[in-house]
């Protein structure tokens, strides 16, 4: 397998540099560009697997750039920030961005985050590409680009990361049966945010941030076997 | 908008116009006594008596040589009518309105009299009715009679003290309203200044009289140059922050290449360290986050995940109260407020409790930790920006003592109030208490 193709768009010299070499030491190859007329270049000169898409660039802002860049391709697209600000984040995960780095950031958490989006399966994506990214199931809604989950009643109801991953999986297999040792699998594979605590902890918790006034949440326990969330889901 | 704006009147200017006014009011009461007394009649037989009287003397005194006839007058006076002779015709005394009805009945009962310039008028030294009056001798002298009971008919006591007392009170009235309509614009502005440093600019109504509205005028560009030098500090402090991430980015990087795992490590550590000063700057000073407006949350959820968080970071985090609690606030600060605190709770503490209490009206959020806390005196000051508190540890805290004024500054949005004290078996309770203005109601 050929090493994949990162088309790095940055404009300050040396963090291009440094950012290019840190990648390329993890095994990718990388087309670096300072602005948007040197990315389309280098998008025209070869296939490219993902896009770091820096937001503040001189010229055409990086957030401009990655709704051009949405309507002629699917290529996954990453942005990097220096401002931490949610509506930065939100407005380019809604653009269709596939994720979100914010400066500073460390070799290990890059490398995390470019191999999480490119491992995430081609269809998943696909699948998303032509709504909003919206699930809903029994009154809740999930906001995939927002990582956010709504009550029946519309109130905000906050999960670590972890725990949203997993209702992610739960949802894309719902009222199927799903294996503990798959769902470990399965939510591992998502972003490298997962953690230690045992699938059974996170199910409990999801159980009781998931009830509404006398319903009980609507994830079965299917004994010896794993967990089902058992209602229908419909995407928008 | 106001189409039509009142011309800017000086305060004394406003000052004479009130005066003006209530002598206006004091005229029109006086001539309006004056004109009322004018229409008194007394019984027909007491202006009888007194004009049998006033003929007997004038006639008896018109007798006399000069030099007897203040002696004369002297006999002349009874228990009923004081006389007295003079030359010349002495002032009228000042508040004795003329008595004309009574006057055409002395006439009427005496035509004699015609001819003898008869002045009555009502006087009052005390509270009865004195009526005084005049008669010209035929030699151009005076004869003065004064009743000395007080006459039957007219007793204005009541109607005349309350019509003076009318001008005195209008006067209170009119004045004391005038004023306060005046001052209206200068109680504004004091409350305005009162408001200064608080957030929101609030620019003062230019109304009042001229003085007031110059002041008001001055201190609304006085607040507006205030604002805009701080927004200019604020916004050019946050660039500096956003840009101090591009080399700490770098920074970042290049820590990898390094040969030396130990140095490494210390560094990465500094790095983070100074992110964390710039994440908490730009939290506090709002450089990163654009204004939120209020959106609803379950906050017992947020609770809750917190506690999850901590202990995912293998941390000793519980979370106490109900599994939902929906509430209206803006949610990614409050959240970071929130997370302040329960990160304090954990530098400090070995064990956080974060507890919901929701009441009718508000609602209560503990966040309580088994650390030293703070000593009594010091619980306002740590809320203060750019404040530490730690001489004794030296300087192993995080960030620019900025954590606690961030929370103060997100719980204050909310119209909430947030409390520090030291729990009675140790540790730090940070309560805070969100009003009822962000409860939601399912109908």
């Amino acid at each position: 397998m050929t090493a994949p193709t990162i088309l790095l768009v940055e404009d300050d010299p040396s963090l291009r540099m440094l950012t290019a070499r840190a990648l390329q030491e993890n095994g990718f190859s990388v087309r670096p560009a300072s602005a948007a007329p040197e990315m389309w270049l280098a998008l025209e000169s070869g296939p490219v697997d993902l896009v770091l898409l820096d937001i503040m660039l001189p010229g055409t802002s990086g957030i401009d750039l990655c709704r051009s860049l949405r309507q002629k391709s699917d290529v996954p697209i990453i942005f990097m920030s220096a401002r931490a600000s949610e509506t930065d984040r939100v407005v380019g995960l809604e653009l269709g961005a596939d994720d979100y780095i914010a400066k500073p950031f460390g070799t290990r958490e890059l490398v995390a985050r470019v191999r999480a989006v490119l491992r995430r399966p081609a269809l998943d994506r696909r699948a998303g590409a032509g709504d909003q990214g919206m699930l809903t199931f029994d009154g809740w809604t999930v906001n995939l680009p927002r990582r956010e989950l709504s009550s029946p009643t519309g109130a905000i109801v906050d999960l670590t990361g972890a725990e949203f991953d997993l209702l992610v999986v739960l949802a894309d297999h719902a009222q199927r049966v799903i294996a503990r040792e798959r769902l470990i699998e399965l939510s591992r594979t998502r972003l490298g945010d997962s953690s230690d605590r045992s699938i059974d902890v996170l199910i409990s918790r999801l159980r009781r941030k998931l009830s509404s006034a006398g319903a009980p949440a609507p994830i079965v326990t299917v004994r010896g076997v794993g967990y089902m969330l058992n209602a229908p889901v419909e995407r928008a | 908008m106001r189409f039509w704006r009142r011309p800017a009147i000086g305060l004394v200017g406003q000052v004479f116009a009130i005066l003006l006014l209530t002598l206006l009011i004091e005229f029109g009461a006086s001539t309006l006594l004056y004109e009322r007394a004018s229409r008194f009649a007394v019984r027909d037989d007491e202006a009888n008596r007194l004009a049998e009287h006033l003929v007997i003397s004038r006639r008896l005194l018109n007798e006399r040589p000069a030099a007897q006839r203040a002696g004369m007058a002297d006999e002349l006076t009874t228990e009923r009518y004081a006389l007295q002779w003079s030359e010349a015709q002495p002032a009228p005394p000042r508040i004795a309105p003329a008595l004309n009805e009574m006057r055409r009945q002395i006439l009427d009962w005496e035509p004699s009299l015609r001819t003898a310039d008869l002045r009555v008028r009502l006087q009052s030294p005390g509270r009865s009715s004195v009526v005084t009056g005049g008669v010209r001798l035929a030699d151009g002298s005076w004869l003065y009679f004064r009743t000395l009971e007080p006459v039957a008919g007219i007793n204005l006591a009541f109607e005349r003290i309350a019509l003076a007392m009318v001008p005195a009170i209008a006067l209170m009235v009119l004045g004391g309203v005038l004023l306060r309509r005046v001052l209206l614009p200068l109680r504004r502005l004091a409350g305005a200044a009162e408001q200064v440093g608080r957030g929101a600019v609030v620019p003062v109504q230019e109304d009042g009289p001229g003085e007031v509205r110059r002041v008001i005028v001055a201190f609304n560009r006085m607040q507006d140059r205030i604002q805009a030098l701080i927004a200019g500090r604020t916004q050019a402090l946050a660039a500096v922050g956003h840009d101090l991430r591009t080399p700490l980015a770098r920074l970042h990087l290049r820590i990898e290449s390094l040969p030396q795992a130990d140095t490494r490590e210390a560094i990465a550590r500094d790095v983070e360290e100074m992110e964390a000063m710039i994440t908490s700057l730009l939290a506090f000073l709002g450089g990163d986050a654009d204004p939120e407006t209020p959106t609803t949350v379950d906050l017992a959820v947020m609770c809750a995940t917190l506690a999850d968080d901590a202990q995912d970071r293998g941390r000793d985090a519980e979370y106490v109260g109900p599994d939902h609690c929906e509430w209206r606030v803006r949610r990614v600060g409050f959240k970071r407020a929130l997370m302040n605190l329960v990160d304090n709770a954990l530098h400090y503490g070995e064990r956080v409790t974060i507890t919901l209490l929701p009441g009718g009206e508000t609602i209560t959020i503990r966040v309580e930790d088994d650390g030293p806390g703070i000593p009594d005196d010091e619980l306002e000051h740590v809320l203060e920006p750019f404040v530490r508190l730690d001489p004794a540890r030296g300087r192993d805290t995080v960030g620019f003592g900025l954590g606690l004024p961030i929370v103060q500054l997100a719980v204050s949005l909310e119209g909430g109030t947030l409390t520090l004290s030291n729990r009675p078996r140790g540790g730090l309770r940070a309560e805070i208490v969100l009003p009822h203005s962000g409860r939601v109601l399912h109908v």
